[in-house]
């Protein structure tokens, strides 16, 4: 009747590189191979412990709680943002159909030694965020005799983002941080969202300020964030949302206002963004200096640079678009 | 000298809520001192929920029906007057971490939402989807940094010190740059978490939950109580000990042995799978001892008969935690499972504010002990525990900070505690603390686990002194200061140690059968002889000392504990 279970396990042996760098003793980084027995079910967390217990008690990496909860063993695998506790190598091995893998720190963040690093500059970041409720007295009640009550779909505004666990792969896998040092990263500002809307939090307007100030419209939107988050929370969607909120809130002085309003009203004069004017419209004068190197590249390639918008046909069909959102906007429908 | 009017030792839940209770007036210099980043403490991997009597799903719930079943669940160990506090206060500290911004889910009404749980008459565990320790944790972090709380993340707890009346503060050692420093401090909160790593791979609990600040107050000279209750979860994942939950036998999954046989029939007939959590140990231990495991000493949690369709809709999570941490998918084969040290009941024994027998130092949560879970924690009051109790050492200590200048403390400890780690750095042959920490979570597993009996009880003990002997001959090979985890290893297998020969003495000497703690050679529960804390001092010999202790009973007679 029973059927003795014999599960299929198997096992390759693996070459694992690891980078490896410890500033007090070495100039640059550099990488160390490892020879793994990697058995079906293996994680790269419990690769990289076995090596230590076995190999090299010197490699030094973080990890705490080994389910996908504390965001401590955020490194790259094959160059991928991932958690190492919850990334499986035998699929990596036999996806890339080769027995070796490649484990390194995450980016945009010094290195502290081989796979750590230093995570203060994003902590402070985060903490000029204003990144707590400041309640709300119209929701908040005075007394701990009562709840303050909430409906399932204001919760579910931002409930997607309070997965996140601060493991830093979107900051590393982000181009406006690899770009801008001074920009807050996407976890930060999608923990600014997450505040911004709570309908219990009463401290929008400050942390709209420091979420502008700190580079709201410096996000290029490519989305990296998004596909290498481990908890699925979509860090450029709440940017963009929190870029609509500070629109709706009346901050237009902004880069990124800016842009947003030259967008909307070339298409409706022209069908298209007047793509060669943007820098100066967004930017104020000093875009001419943007204006001008790009004139300058053209004719260095032969081509005549122009400022014409070339009017394409169908005009009257955009316009048509932007009375139909203004008839809906007018009656309130916020949502089409 | 760093100072602080009060520093806090650990940043999970009850430290957090702690040094939020004392900065509230933001009056006094709070130091939350963490060998991690907080949001990183383990308090994050509470999945469940928090109990609190809010009568939000069942009208009819109160605060003593809250009250009857932890004391019921804690098979009469618990002490009735902290139970009572616990679940009195429950709702108001729930409604507290409400207030600062934590996301529960919610009712149709817009209200907390609740859900029933193991053990418990009523459906009163406070949830958010499948994450509510990690919201919590995040929430008391959030304002923690609103209100001004220092952190010191990545730093080593070595040694707590007092002049054998009030407390002057502890020694640490900076991982970032390896120095060691000294603390001094009016109150001190240990709330370090608990100790389940002493079974090493066979646990459910975070790699850092090696009862650091239990060990340093045992050392100290303070008494830790009730070490040897320890609870045990049926399915962890064979390799890793992550819990599958309970919701994967619920929806309906077997438990089948190495042969493929559904032995719960065996031990439950009628309730099978969804037994009791220590039965349901107890049952796969039985197995495995047997002869009846897989190939590797591993019983299976077969799902795949219920289908891949009514997996996918039901148990996705379950299923992804599956594929990402074991590499099994449960809608192909069977899941891997043993039995997993999931909670330490046990812990630095306190009163009812959190205080130890010496002033001005204070323990809170896993790391220690009241009691409010006796022999055997009910799910949903490890995160209530932290919160009510956190919060009353907080406050306790605030009053205290308050009222008293610091006691003066010279640098003989951190001299001391520089020594021994340079001790451990030089020379190159010794010990490794790999070898030495695997052979203690074996020896723990195989003969302080699930089932214990006086032989192997006796063996274990001669066994950990020998491996605190050669744990005495540990040489750490990595020579830089920086960022040495191999120290940090190190110095947790010291604590270890230490907790792991008080659990195995106490269950040597504790001659019953009473929640998580079953002997094979005492198999009743004994109130005669045994109604009472064991507490541990350590002795002159270096030994554990025991003394024993009466359990508070105010209300409820204790009973048998049938469900």
């Amino acid at each position: 009747m029973s059927e003795k279970i014999t599960p299929d396990r198997k096992s390759i042996l693996a070459n694992i590189r690891i980078q490896r760098f410890t500033p007090s003793k070495h100039k640059s980084a550099y990488f160390d191979n490892f020879k793994v027995n990697v058995e079906t079910g293996m994680t790269v967390l419990e690769a990289l412990r076995l090596i230590k217990n076995t190999q090299d008690s010197s490699l030094t990496f973080r990890a705490f709680c080994r389910s996908k909860i504390c965001g401590s063993c955020a490194v790259r695998v094959n160059g991928k943002p991932v958690l190492a506790c919850s990334t499986q190598l035998m699929p990596i091995l036999e996806d890339f159909k080769k027995d070796s893998v490649s484990i390194r720190p995450l980016k945009n963040m010094p290195v502290l030694r081989d796979l750590v690093v230093d995570i203060e500059p994003v902590i402070e970041k985060l903490s000029k965020m204003h990144p707590y409720l400041m309640e709300n007295r119209e929701r908040i009640p005075e007394t701990l005799e009562q709840e303050s009550i909430m409906s399932k779909q204001e919760h579910s505004r931002f409930d997607y983002i309070t997965d996140c666990i601060l493991c830093g792969s979107c900051y590393s896998a982000c181009s406006a941080a690899s770009a801008d040092p001074n920009y807050a990263g996407p976890l930060t500002l999608g923990k600014a969202y997450r505040f911004s809307a709570d309908v219990r939090d009463s401290f929008q307007g400050e942390r709209m300020q420091a979420a502008v100030d700190q580079g709201l419209w410096s996000c290029a939107q490519c989305r990296k964030c998004i596909n290498v988050c481990p908890k699925d929370t979509r860090p450029a969607v709440s940017i963009q949302r929190m870029r609509k909120m500070s629109i709706d809130d009346g901050i237009h002085d902004t880069a990124g206002s800016r842009r947003a309003k030259a967008y909307t009203g070339d298409v409706a004069k022209y069908g298209q963004v007047n793509k060669p004017m943007l820098p100066v419209i967004v930017n104020g004068p000093k875009g001419w200096a943007a204006i001008e190197a790009a004139d300058n590249y053209l004719k260095k390639h032969g081509i005549e640079p122009t400022r014409q918008v070339c009017m394409l046909g169908g005009q009257s069909s955009t316009q048509k678009i932007y009375d139909k959102v203004k008839e809906l906007e007018a009656k309130g429908d916020n949502k089409t | 000298m760093l100072t602080y009017d009060i520093l806090i030792v650990g940043s999970g839940g009850a430290g957090l809520y702690a040094a939020l209770e004392s900065r509230m007036e933001e009056d006094l210099q709070v130091g939350v001192l963490t060998k991690v980043y907080p949001t990183r403490s383990h308090t994050g991997a509470a999945q469940g929920g928090v109990n609190a009597a809010l009568a939000n799903l069942d009208p009819t719930d109160t605060w003593q029906d809250h009250w009857f079943d932890t004391v019921k669940g804690s098979d009469y160990l618990a002490d009735q007057d902290a139970a009572e506090i616990m679940t009195r206060e429950a709702p108001m500290v729930v409604r507290e971490m409400e207030h600062w911004g934590c996301p529960f889910s919610r009712t149709d009404e817009g209200k907390i939402a609740q859900r029933p749980f193991g053990g418990a008459s009523k459906p009163r565990a406070c949830f958010s989807a499948d994450k509510v320790g990690h919201v919590m944790l995040h929430t008391l972090y959030e304002q923690g940094i609103r209100h001004g709380v220092n952190f010191l993340n990545e730093w080593q707890v070595l040694s707590l010190m007092h002049d054998g009346q009030r407390c002057q503060g502890v020694t640490a050692i900076n991982t970032q740059t390896g120095r060691v420093h000294t603390i001094q401090a009016k109150a001190v909160i240990l709330a370090t978490g608990g100790h389940g790593r002493i079974y090493w791979t066979r646990t459910s609990n975070a790699l850092g939950n090696t009862g650091d600040g239990t060990a340093i107050a045992y050392r100290a000279g303070l008494p830790i109580k009730d070490m040897e209750f320890v609870q045990f979860h049926p399915t962890g994942l064979r390799r890793t000990g992550i819990l599958v939950s309970e919701g994967a036998r619920g929806e309906g999954g077997f438990l089948l042995n190495g042969l493929g046989e559904r032995f719960m029939s065996r031990y439950a007939p009628e309730k099978m799978e969804l037994g009791p959590r220590d039965l349901v140990s107890r049952s796969c231990e039985t197995e495995v001892r047997e002869g009846r495991a897989g190939p590797e000493g591993e019983v299976f949690l077969d799902l795949t008969h219920l289908g891949r369709e009514r997996i996918l809709e039901r148990l996705p999570q379950i299923r992804e935690l599956c594929i990402e941490f074991e590499g099994v998918d449960p809608i192909e084969e069977p899941i891997p499972i043993k039995p997993t040290a999931h909670y330490s009941m046990g812990g630095i024994h306190t009163d009812l504010n959190g205080q130890t027998s010496i002033e001005g130092i204070y323990a809170a949560g896993e790391a220690g002990c009241v009691s409010v879970h006796g022999a055997n924690r009910l799910g949903g009051n490890s995160l209530l525990d932290i919160l009510i109790f956190g919060r009353r050492a907080g406050k306790h200590a605030l009053e205290y900070a308050r009222n008293n200048s610091y006691t003066p403390v010279d640098t003989g400890q951190e001299e001391a505690d520089t020594q021994m780690i340079a001790s451990m750095m030089e020379g190159d042959s010794g010990a490794s603390i790999a070898d030495i920490r695997r052979a203690m979570g074996n020896l723990m597993s195989e003969k302080v686990g699930v089932y214990r009996n006086s032989k192997n009880l006796e063996s274990a003990v001669s066994e950990l002194a020998d491996l605190q002997e050669q744990f005495k001959t540990v040489r750490i090979q990595d020579k830089t200061k920086a960022f040495n985890t191999e120290l940090v290893a190190a110095l947790e297998l010291k604590n270890m140690l230490d907790l792991a020969e008080v659990v195995a003495v106490g269950a040597l000497e504790r001659k019953e059968s009473r929640g998580a703690h079953t002997r094979e050679d005492h198999p009743e529960r004994d109130d005669e002889n045994w109604l009472a804390h064991t507490m541990a001092t350590l002795g002159d010999d270096g030994r554990p000392k025991l003394d024993f202790s009466p359990v508070t009973i105010t209300e409820f007679e204790p009973k048998a504990r049938t469900y």
